[in-house]
């Protein structure tokens, strides 16, 4: 158990992080771990495992191969513009497609852990089958200390986290694991990338979790869902990457909009800050935080007229208070004037509407994280935006902190 | 100078480590089992975790011995801050109104721990219990407004406790206050 909590012991005196130190050392680790046999790496793109596939092949040269898989679950344009980066950085690439393997794993789960379980294993098993092929017996992976923090509490199963659960990777999956950024958190990764001169658009690129969209896509993924999720994506991104300072993590999320009724306590605690606010939840649930205990709980729609972000941002806790069962509050981006839902949105979709939620935070290693202020004149170009993409009938701003919501939802 | 952490299954625990390394000491992970004797410190910082003391105390290992026999500072945090108020007779209970994310704390009473430190500051807390005082033997530092125990001093010792999180960037006199306790470590 020792060994999960402090998984390393460099440069423990040390007060400040050192990135040349670090490199060299895990340079020297990881080709004694690899020895004469050979690797496999795979690679999302992401800051975490980008660097560390840069790392891992300045140790091991050829001995390496860099897994890209497309699961299905990436970005408008994503396959390709990260292969071309992932070769650009000199990286010996196999692109895996493998879409249609992932659907079927995943199909009529709703449950945040039962996803997030069927993706890993689907991941590893098509991994574990290709890096057999390719000889590999070794697998690097970029795991870093949010994911195992996360996942020994029990907040939430990250993917990538297999050791920590007390698996055995060359019984389950026929590989030796070696994860050389574990002891490190977000920023001192991007150092290293920065160190290692990984180029700036990769290492300063915001974190895309690995099992991608899938989790943005909350409850039961459809391919419709998916597809008005992609194209929200690329609307908030586009407008919230030019803010500045640019948020830490911005992006997407879809569900579906179908709501229930809060309670009258619920709806008094939200009218003492917003005089004429309306509560509903959204009738699915979305992970949190509470007290180092996971929570999967109920999303509040907050309703009502346009009023400044701390007093927004004060509603979860009131919320929360009333109705411990809320995990998050969204702030929906009613019409102009009407302070009210945004209903005659782009219409049907296969007999389905949907409510885009957006998320934008800012946080130093996304163990905390607050939501970002994102003004209300581009909000409301947001909103008039994503109310364009066929099947939106919602546009709604996430107003909750890490804890008691996590950043991604699920 | 020696500050390990004891690990309690908090997500924060590392950034405790975190936090007393960039500090410039020298800090790693130890678990609760740890015994006194082993224990070759200047200070032990105490983190959070997922349970409650009120669901035994069989998680939390040696710790009461060491608090109570120690003759270096201690610092708990959120979970172990619980279990200090309450082996100094303090209770601890469900909080009626449960903080997850920002609060803002209010210095009762100046002390060392918060030289330096505006007698009202933003901080995080993420918890499901409280301590109460009760008739217990120990100060209470600081409050906030849902929770009236944020801070608390054993009356004569250098042991503290913090319902909220010194380690997390989004408090930031945090590592003020880290620093407060380092330097009584000295």
């Amino acid at each position: 158990m020792l060994k999960s909590i402090s998984p390393g012991g460099y440069n423990i005196t040390s007060s400040t992080f050192n990135p040349s130190v670090f490199v060299d050392e895990k340079v020297r680790e990881i080709r004694e771990f690899v020895g004469s046999s050979k690797a496999a790496i795979a690679t999302s793109g992401g800051v975490d495992s980008t660097t560390c596939a840069v790392l891992a092949h300045r140790a091991l040269g050829g001995k390496l191969i860099c897994f890209f898989m497309d699961t299905g679950f990436m970005r408008e344009g994503e396959v390709q513009e990260v292969s071309d980066m992932l070769r650009s950085l000199g990286l010996p690439l196999r692109v895996l497609t493998v879409k249609d393997r992932f659907m079927e794993a995943l199909k009529g789960k709703r449950d945040a852990e039962e996803k997030r379980i069927a993706f890993r294993e689907t991941f590893y098993k098509v991994l574990s089958e290709e890096a057999r092929r390719e000889g590999c017996d070794v697998l690097i992976q970029g795991t870093i200390a949010p994911d195992w923090i996360e996942t020994s509490g029990g907040i939430k199963t990250q993917h990538n986290v297999l050791e920590q659960l007390g698996f055995d990777t060359v019984k389950r999956y026929g590989f030796r694991l070696l994860e050389p950024l574990l002891e490190l958190y977000k920023d001192q990764v991007r150092e290293v990338a920065r160190y290692l001169g990984v180029r700036f658009e990769a290492s300063e690129r915001q974190p895309f979790p690995g099992p991608g969209l899938l989790v943005r896509c909350i409850g039961e993924v459809r391919e419709d869902k998916l597809k008005v999720l992609r194209a929200a994506t690329s609307v908030v991104e586009r407008t919230l990457g030019v803010l500045r300072p640019t948020p830490n993590q911005y992006f997407a999320a879809v569900v579906e909009d179908e709501r229930m009724a809060a309670s009258p306590a619920v709806e008094r605690a939200v009218q003492g800050i917003l005089p004429a606010g309306k509560v509903e939840y959204f009738t699915c649930r979305t992970t949190g935080v509470k007290g180092d205990n996971r929570a999967y709980g109920k999303i509040a729609v907050v309703c009502g007229s346009e009023v400044e972000l701390d007093r927004l941002f004060a509603l979860p806790e009131r919320i929360i208070h009333e109705d411990g069962e809320v995990v998050r509050a969204v702030y929906e981006l009613g019409e102009k004037g009407s302070g009210l839902g945004g209903e005659g949105g782009g219409g049907d979709l296969n007999g389905k509407r949907y409510s885009v939620l957006v998320r934008a935070v800012e946080t130093r290693d996304f163990m905390t994280a607050k939501p970002y202020r994102v003004p209300m004149e581009v909000l409301g170009r947001l909103r008039d935006d994503l109310l364009k993409i066929g099947g939106v009938s919602s546009v709604c701003y996430d107003i909750t902190s890490k804890p008691p919501a996590t950043v991604e939802y699920e | 100078m020696r500050i390990p952490v004891v690990f309690l299954g908090g997500q924060y625990n590392h950034l405790i480590v975190r936090a007393l390394k960039e500090i410039g000491v020298e800090s790693w992970m130890i678990t609760p089992k740890v015994r006194l004797e082993e224990l070759d410190v200047d200070g032990l910082v105490m983190g959070g975790g997922p349970h409650s003391v009120n669901d035994g105390l069989e998680r939390f290992g040696n710790l009461p011995q060491i608090i109570e026999k120690g003759s270096f500072p201690m610092l708990g945090i959120c979970l172990s801050h619980q279990l200090i108020g309450l082996l100094l007779g303090g209770r601890v209970v469900k909080g009626r109104k449960p903080e997850y994310g920002r609060t803002v704390i209010k210095v009762l009473e100046a002390d060392e721990i918060f030289q330096g430190v505006e007698s009202e500051f933003v901080a995080w807390a993420s918890h499901n219990d409280e301590v109460r005082l009760d008739g217990g033997k120990f100060r209470v530092l600081a409050r906030s407004e849902y929770c009236d125990v944020e801070a608390l001093r054993h009356e004569t010792k250098q042991i503290y406790g913090v319902q909220f999180h010194v380690e997390v960037a989004e408090t930031p006199k945090g590592k003020d206050i880290l620093k407060n306790f380092v330097n009584m470590c000295k």
